[in-house]
């Protein structure tokens, strides 16, 4: 301002108006700068904790991270399920990127064709955004090393390491066990355990089937989390190990399966279709529950292409369906241990023969025996080992239906049991009361009905299980023992099969029926002699066959089965136990439309099944492996009543007295 | 250099001698910010000069050039060029209507064949230097109050509308605001000064629910209540909320920053480029770039009130005045007192059309300090 003039020359009434606004703008400049600093101050200073609360919350996340599934084992500890390492491709839809071009980049790298690609993009158009699509499973290391090499060009793209259920004996615990699959939309609830958000994870796996399903939730085991920090598009940028909350496997299953007992069941079978079951005579616990043919529980766990499914579901041998459990058949001449109980319950003299020439007229018609020339005069002992039909089916008349249906039921047909897993079809106990409820079209039992109730046939079906709990119940001889499957969940052993009441026989009517089997394999003249020798020296194997006939014989020329459709051949059974004379094991074998005879088809898979039990048996295998006697012992015990732990002899080969 | 050395003929229009009359620590001072600019923008870029930091610096640097060159322009051909600057601006934003390029919804851009372009930035100095000049030319009584204030109050609108119905909100009221302070500064009437804030009060709701557009009442909508929507359209406000908030009184440090880090803030190294350097600097680094926007606006101020001209004062001012409501409306957007209107942080945010805009018009100012004994010599009314 050292220029007076020039500075006076402008002092005017313009400037001084500009003077006073541009005082005002500064004020408003000032004033506005400040209100920003007090704002500042307010979110920096006061309001810092809160904010700092949500920055962290939006810095770092939980991760949940599925438990391993808890294993399945056998009852010597043999893995049955358990999981392995699986390389895994997710594709997460950010939004940012185009699923459908990430694809085709990513199928320079693993196999994804034209009509999966096409799948993937519907699954995508399903899934909400941030959550990761399951693209592909089980790449090889090198494809997982490929695409980790170029994860950073493809932000949307993890491949990672999860664990995938796997079943290492394939299809011989299929039915028992069952699988494990994807969560479906439907089993999502709004509560309970199958609300949790671990459900939505891409490796999760829901139990599907059999023991998976039934024990789920124990084999689920306690969802971990991993601390990450996540950038705004949810990717993980650093992972926290020290906040992790480390996962808790599931609890281990064990079952009283014997996976040895099992595979040889189902090899047994070939491919043939049908059910074995295996049953402890003392504990009740099932040691082989076998459906045939079976299927790969593997397939089922990655997903199964509709082709897969339509070629199980559509074979007529029907391998998704559980024989032992959910097949009903009639249980044929298995059954007559059974109506010679109620008979001798009902008071009818065991020694009364009856003469049987190979037919018997009655109500009309001619009732065939299996045997064209008849048996003779047979006496209840004789037409359990022959398997007369014709001495049954008075007997049954005589007495009628209710006495049978009473010992069945006590035997344990009609009856699903507590095993832990659902699916049992309890079949079908005739009697003049289940008559009169349930057949509408004629409710009155007829005495033909009685008939062939006697030899099996007709008002009366039994699944497998059923067959092996009334074989057991017959050789333990006291107990109305109960089936057992599942042994202990997670360390805490099950309620036992054997804390049950006693049968309501009395032990002579009991050991007389017995003898009858033991007649049937050890007798000569016994229907399945041959197939019943077991050659382990004195243990022995008793038993009884039975063909189920599946179509009418009346007006059929020839009555065998080997002419006709797979679908009308005869059932073939065969029910047994072993040793004879301290039964340990049970077995059940049913050959559905076997078309030959339940000695033929299924008695020697039975003697096969039944070898590697008693094998497998300390006690058993202590009696077979034994020092040479000395020679100065002339005192042979008769076969089957040596004395618990006596020294026995061996016996001869093939057993000549009939019992 | 005395001022009696400036009062001598001839010596004030030597080069060196202008070279010497520009304020030195004004231009310290931009530097200093754009130096934040760039130090956030490296920091956000995970240290690294790729992408922002290094063309935000090399940017800056050019145009603190052409600052300097025009400064040295003698104010006199400021004068000459304001009505052709404004009229070749309102040309432009006429030919966006016709020809423009329309990129999300919006006409804003010409393409020119080598690069794209914002008319609109055109006008934010053109309209400072027309009504200027305008002002210039009529009496205090006239700009008061008088018929002749017709002409400012169109030469605001054209530019305005034309804008407005790119559509272009934030930049329309940006004109908008900067042509009302100069017709302030030139001192108008203060009863019409009130009659307006109160027409304009009335207007806004009327505005917001006929006159904008669906995305923008969305975000007035969620300007006031950001909370209702987190991850939708409040999304921008609360992030930018929590960055600044977490910051505290000293920052999170240098480059760990985790809501511009993480991508959770959005715009991290444009319009929310503060709200990166709240969070790492923590309200210290606030207070003290605040204080220097403060002392900018404040040693511009000083320029303006020095100039002889009431011309240079005008143009001064308004270029002023818009940068302060640049850093007013920036700063009370990224602390949620504002919606979201996408107006940068001069001189902080990364950009090139903002800069060059700014740099341009402290170029005048810096042209009216260095010839603030210059005489502008017109007639009463000589708009033409």
């Amino acid at each position: 301002m050292s220029e007076p003039s020039i500075f006076f020359s402008e002092v005017n009434e313009r400037q001084g108006a500009f003077h006073r606004r541009s005082f005002l703008l500064g004020g408003f400049a000032g004033v506005g700068l400040l209100a920003l600093g007090g704002r500042l101050a307010h979110l920096q200073i006061l309001e810092a904790q809160r904010y700092q609360k949500l920055s962290a919350s939006n810095q770092f996340n939980f991760r949940l991270v599925p438990p391993p599934r808890g294993l399945i084992v056998d009852r010597n500890g043999a893995v049955l399920a358990t999981n392995r390492p699986n390389f895994r491709l997710l594709v997460v839809k950010d939004g940012e990127h185009e699923p459908g071009e990430t694809l085709k980049t990513l199928a320079h790298f693993v196999p994804l064709d034209e009509a999966r690609q096409e799948r993937l993009m519907r699954e995508f158009e399903r899934t909400p955004n941030r959550t990761p699509v399951s693209v592909m499973e089980d790449m090889t290391w090198e494809q997982f090393s490929a695409i980790n090499v170029r994860a950073p060009e493809m932000p949307n793209v993890t491949a990672d390491m999860g664990e995938v259920r796997v079943y290492p004996h394939g299809g011989a615990f299929a039915h028992v066990i069952g699988y494990v699959a994807k969560v479906n939309r439907e089993d999502l609830t709004e509560t309970g355990p199958n609300s949790e958000p671990i459900l939505l994870h891409p490796g999760f796996r829901i139990g599907r089937q059999g023991v998976e399903k039934a024990f789920d939730l124990d084999l689920r085991g306690r969802t971990g989390a991993k601390k990450v920090e996540v950038d705004a598009r949810g990717r993980e940028i650093r992972n926290d190990t020290d906040g992790d909350i480390p996962a808790a496997p599931g609890k281990t299953v064990e079952l009283t399966l014997d996976v040895d007992i099992q595979n040889r069941a189902l090899e047994v079978m070939g491919d043939e279709s049908g059910a074995i079951v295996v049953m402890d005579c003392r504990s009740g616990d099932l040691l082989c529950m076998v459906s045939a043919p079976s299927f790969d529980a593997n397939r089922f766990v990655r997903g199964l292409s509709t082709a897969e499914y339509r070629a199980l579901a559509d074979y007529e041998r029907r391998p998704l369906l559980d024989k032992a459990m959910s097949g009903t058949y009639p249980p044929g001449s298995t059954f007559k241990m059974t109506t010679a109980l109620a008979a001798l319950a009902a008071g009818i003299n065991p020694e009364e023969r009856i003469h049987c020439s190979g037919g018997w007229r009655f109500g009309g018609r001619t009732w065939r025996c299996w045997r064209h020339g008849g048996h003779g005069a047979q006496n209840m002992h004789d037409a359990i080992k022959n398997s007369c039909d014709v001495y049954f089916y008075q007997v049954a008349l005589r007495m009628g239906p209710d006495h049978i249906a009473r010992a069945a039921k006590a035997l344990g047909f009609g009856q699903a049991f507590d095993i832990g897993i659902p699916g049992q079809r309890t079949g079908v106990v005739g009697s003049t009361e289940w008559k009169r409820t349930q057949v509408k079209r004629d409710p009155t039992w007829h005495p033909g009905d009685s008939v062939s109730y006697g030899i099996g046939q007709g008002y009366i079906t039994a699944n497998g299980l059923q067959l092996a709990v009334m074989t057991a119940r017959l050789a333990n001889g006291r107990k109305q023992l109960n089936p057992r499957l599942i042994k202990s969940v997670g360390g805490v052993e099950m309620p036992p099969g054997d804390e049950v009441p006693n049968l309501p026989f009395s032990q002579e009517h009991l050991d007389y029926v017995r003898s009858g089997m033991i007649a049937v394999a050890n007798d000569r003249s016994g229907t399945a002699f041959r197939q019943s020798q077991l050659g382990l020296g004195d243990v022995l194997m008793a038993g009884k066959t039975g063909t189920a006939q599946v179509r009418s014989y009346d007006g059929v020329a020839n009555r065998d089965s080997r002419s006709v459709r797979w679908g009308l051949k005869d059932h073939n059974l065969y029910v047994a136990f072993a040793p004879i004379d301290q039964p340990r094991y049970a077995i059940s074998v049913i050959i559905q439309h076997g078309g030959l005879g339940g000695a033929t088809a299924a008695a020697p898979r039975a003697r096969e099944v039944m070898r590697v039990a008693l094998l497998k048996d300390p006690e058993i295998r202590a009696r077979i492996i034994q020092p040479m006697p000395l020679p100065d012992v002339t005192d042979l015990p008769p076969v089957g009543v040596a004395p618990e732990g006596a020294v026995v002899a061996p016996p001869p080969l093939a057993p000549g007295e009939p019992t | 250099m005395t001022m009696s050395a400036l009062s001598r003929p001839g010596e004030r229009d030597r080069l060196v001698v202008k070279f010497t009359q520009i304020d030195w620590t004004f231009a310290i001072a931009l530097c200093l910010l754009a130096g934040t600019g760039a130090l956030m923008m490296f920091s956000v870029a995970g240290s690294s000069w790729e992408p922002w930091a290094g063309a935000h610096l090399f940017r800056f640097g050019f145009c603190f050039v052409l600052m300097i060159a025009l400064a040295l322009f003698d104010v006199r051909v400021w004068f000459a060029l304001a009505y052709p600057i404004y009229g070749i601006g309102l040309l432009l934003l006429l030919a966006v209507e016709f020809v423009g390029d329309t990129r999300m919804g919006a006409t804003r851009w010409l393409d020119l064949g080598f690069m794209s372009f914002q008319p609109s930035e055109v006008m934010k100095v053109g309209i400072v230097l027309a009504l200027a000049r305008f002002y210039h030319g009529i009496s205090a009584e006239d700009a008061r109050l008088s018929w002749w204030l017709i002409i400012p109050a169109l030469m605001i609108a054209a530019p305005v509308l034309l804008v407005a119905h790119q559509p272009d909100l934030g930049t329309a009221m940006l004109i908008a605001l900067t042509g009302a302070a100069v017709v302030v500064l030139a001192g108008l009437s203060w009863k019409v000064i009130g009659a307006a804030v109160i027409s304009f009060v009335a207007a806004v709701p009327i505005m917001v629910m006929f006159v904008l557009h669906e995305y923008q009442r969305k975000r007035v909508m969620t300007f006031l209540d950001p909370e209702s929507d987190p991850s939708g359209s409040g999304y921008h406000i609360l992030q930018s909320k929590i960055a600044l908030g977490s910051g505290g009184f000293f920052g999170k440090g240098y480059g760990l920053g985790s809501q511009s880090q993480l991508n959770f803030l959005p715009e991290k190294h444009t319009d929310f480029i503060f709200a990166t350097l709240a969070e790492e600097f923590g309200f210290l680094g606030c207070a003290l770039v605040l204080a220097l926007f403060a002392a900018v606006i404040f040693m511009a101020l000083r320029t303006a009130s020095l100039a002889h001209s009431h011309f240079g004062r005008l143009a001064a001012a308004g270029v002023t005045a818009t940068f302060t409501l640049y850093v007013l409306i920036n700063g009370a957007m990224v602390m949620g007192l504002a919606p979201v209107v996408g107006v940068p942080m001069p001189l902080l945010s990364y950009g090139g059309t903002v800069m060059l805009t700014v740099m341009i018009g402290w170029g005048l100012v810096q042209s009216v300090r260095v010839h603030r004994y210059t005489e502008v010599t017109s007639g009463k009314g000589a708009f033409v």
